[in-house]
């Protein structure tokens, strides 16, 4: 028990390590965040008018009124900030280019660093994107972005912050096999921008297709939380109460982390490396 | 004196061309050993030009839609955009990535040292064929689209030409002011993000949005030229002032080549 516990606090320490390192690497770089407060601002302003068109005279489209999808697409856009993840652009430049073999020496995890890696980040991303962003689309926008169930959002957030990270890094690991794995990670980000509801909520796709999506990892990616964060979940026609939606999102991220170990094992048979 | 003025300006020109030619080479080699990668990324980009217009699909088949908009006129707006940008990350989009990486790494004293215009051999090197997939999407929902719109003119294909050629100098003023941007924004690998969101107002028809950003769109970044106008020559919605909308446009690029070899000028490295 004891030497559990010791484990877990050595992990903490090591992610908060990384974690700091991270937020003051990227911190260097401060427009890089700081852009986003004109990204998203720009973003919104241009599905503010699409949808505002699209809807014309019409109350409801597929369930959902003007004012919802216009907060579908705010929250949307905030939860990105919070879920980001490039784990797979730079695992796949480390396998390319043959520096991930000092990380498979040292005595932590690669996953484990780049998550804390991630943590640091996007920490970073709630300081510069998350916040300026919501006081604009608050304040200047007037969008009323304060979520239905706090607790239950939260909860869903960081789960679709794990799935977005076990999901890119699986990605990542390509790379053992092609070395060059752009090319995959783009059929994915363009699979997952459409399918996880980033670009158009999914009530609009056919039904059939919506309860396949249940079966893919994307709508747990974005769709879930915004829903979650509206209070009113639907899919395929059905409409689910949000902590059961949000136990399925649990399911999917477990699997998702099985999925990513077996694939991490097999990568490790195959991987190779001199020097270093 | 003019004669040879004139001669060492076509000697200039036939370099230019071979060094040209032989970046394509290069690109096609690079293409080659990377297989799957190439067939990957044309594919995706290729299925991205379908995926989009299925979302105006989806929003007309929802029941909703653009007053005063087929779904076949919007997806034309569209699929010119799409063939827009195609010929821009084939030919230009690549001297924004690599200046930017260049200005971060700090060996961009490696291209500046070379014999050779700055902005020219950066573009050349950065020829890709990965943007053929696009084009050949973007191409295929034009022609669906154009099938079920009225027939255009002669006239009004030549106005469409016209204005889609000057689309794509919109599109180069972008990548340059954007390369020029990323000189003083060192490692901003988002400042395509904030172009990108900005050229979204070029994809759907102007009259969506309030006067204000039409202004903007059509004369201060006139990314409006790169799809909108070119599609509503094509649909006979074009009008004189149309015309008049060319001069921003010239003004643009030339505001992006000013501003790009501006920064060259500016760029101070060490070593090399």
């Amino acid at each position: 028990m004891k030497n559990n516990m010791g484990a877990i606090k050595k992990k903490l320490n090591i992610l908060w390590a990384v974690a700091v390192v991270t937020y003051k690497e990227w911190s260097a770089y401060r427009t890089h965040s700081m852009v986003s407060i004109l990204v998203g601002p720009i973003y919104f302003i241009v599905q503010y008018f699409i949808w505002t068109a699209a809807y014309g005279g019409k109350t409801q489209l597929n369930g959902m009124d003007l004012t919802q999808m216009i907060t579908y697409f705010g929250a949307s856009t905030l939860i990105g900030y919070l879920t980001m993840d490039f784990a797979d652009w730079n695992l796949q430049m480390l396998i390319r280019t043959g520096r991930f073999l000092t990380f498979a020496l040292r005595p932590i995890h690669h996953r484990f660093f780049a998550f804390s890696q991630k943590v640091g980040h996007r920490v970073l991303g709630l300081v510069f994107e998350f916040i300026p962003c919501y006081i604009i689309f608050t304040l200047l926008f007037k969008v009323s972005l304060v979520p239905t169930h706090i607790g239950w959002t939260i909860l869903s957030v960081m789960l679709a912050f794990l799935m977005n990270f076990y999901i890119h890094y699986i990605l990542g690991m390509t790379a053992f096999w092609f070395t060059q794995s752009t090319g995959i990670r783009r059929v994915f980000d363009l699979l997952s921008g459409v399918f996880s509801g980033v670009f158009i909520p999914l009530v609009f796709f056919p039904q059939a297709l919506q309860k396949i999506l249940f079966f893919l990892p994307f709508p747990y990616m974005s769709y879930v939380p915004v829903m979650v964060f509206t209070g009113d979940f639907a899919l395929a026609g059905i409409q689910m109460d949000i902590p059961v939606i949000v136990g399925i999102q649990g399911l999917a991220v477990c699997i998702t982390i099985l999925i990513s170990e077996v694939v991490y094992r097999a990568s490790m048979r195959r991987f190779n490396g001199v020097g270093a | 004196m003019k004669d040879k003025r004139l001669k060492y300006k076509g000697l200039r020109m036939r370099r230019y061309l071979n060094v040209y030619k032989e970046c394509i080479k290069v690109a096609f080699a690079s293409a080659s050993t990377y297989r799957l990668n190439f067939i990957l990324n044309c594919t995706i980009m290729l299925l991205g030009d379908i995926i989009f217009p299925l979302i105006t699909v989806l929003i007309y088949g929802s029941g909703a839609g653009f007053e005063g908009w087929s779904v076949y006129e919007v997806l034309l707006i569209q699929s010119i955009f799409t063939m827009s940008t195609a010929i821009a990350d084939m030919t230009f989009h690549g001297v924004m990535w690599v200046t930017m990486d260049m200005v971060r790494n700090g060996n961009m004293e490696m291209v500046l040292i070379l014999p050779i215009d700055t902005m020219f051999i950066l573009m050349a090197r950065t020829f890709s064929f990965e943007g053929i997939g696009l084009f050949i999407g973007g191409l295929t929902v034009f022609v669906v689209a154009i099938i079920n719109v009225s027939v255009p003119s002669i006239l009004m294909w030549i106005q469409f030409i016209a204005y889609f050629i000057i689309g794509v100098l919109v599109m180069m003023g972008i990548a340059l002011v954007m390369a020029a941007i990323s000189f003083k924004w060192v490692g901003n690998s988002r400042i395509p993000e904030i172009f990108s969101n900005i050229r979204n107002f070029g994809k759907y028809p102007q009259s969506i949005f309030p006067k204000a950003i039409v202004v903007i769109t059509s004369i201060i970044i006139p990314v409006a030229m790169i799809a909108f106008y070119p599609a509503a020559a094509l649909l006979g919605r074009g009008n004189s002032s149309m015309f008049i909308m060319i001069i921003p446009c010239f003004l643009f690029l030339l505001f992006g080549i000013y501003l790009y070899r501006h920064m060259v000028r500016l760029y101070q490295g060490v070593g090399g």
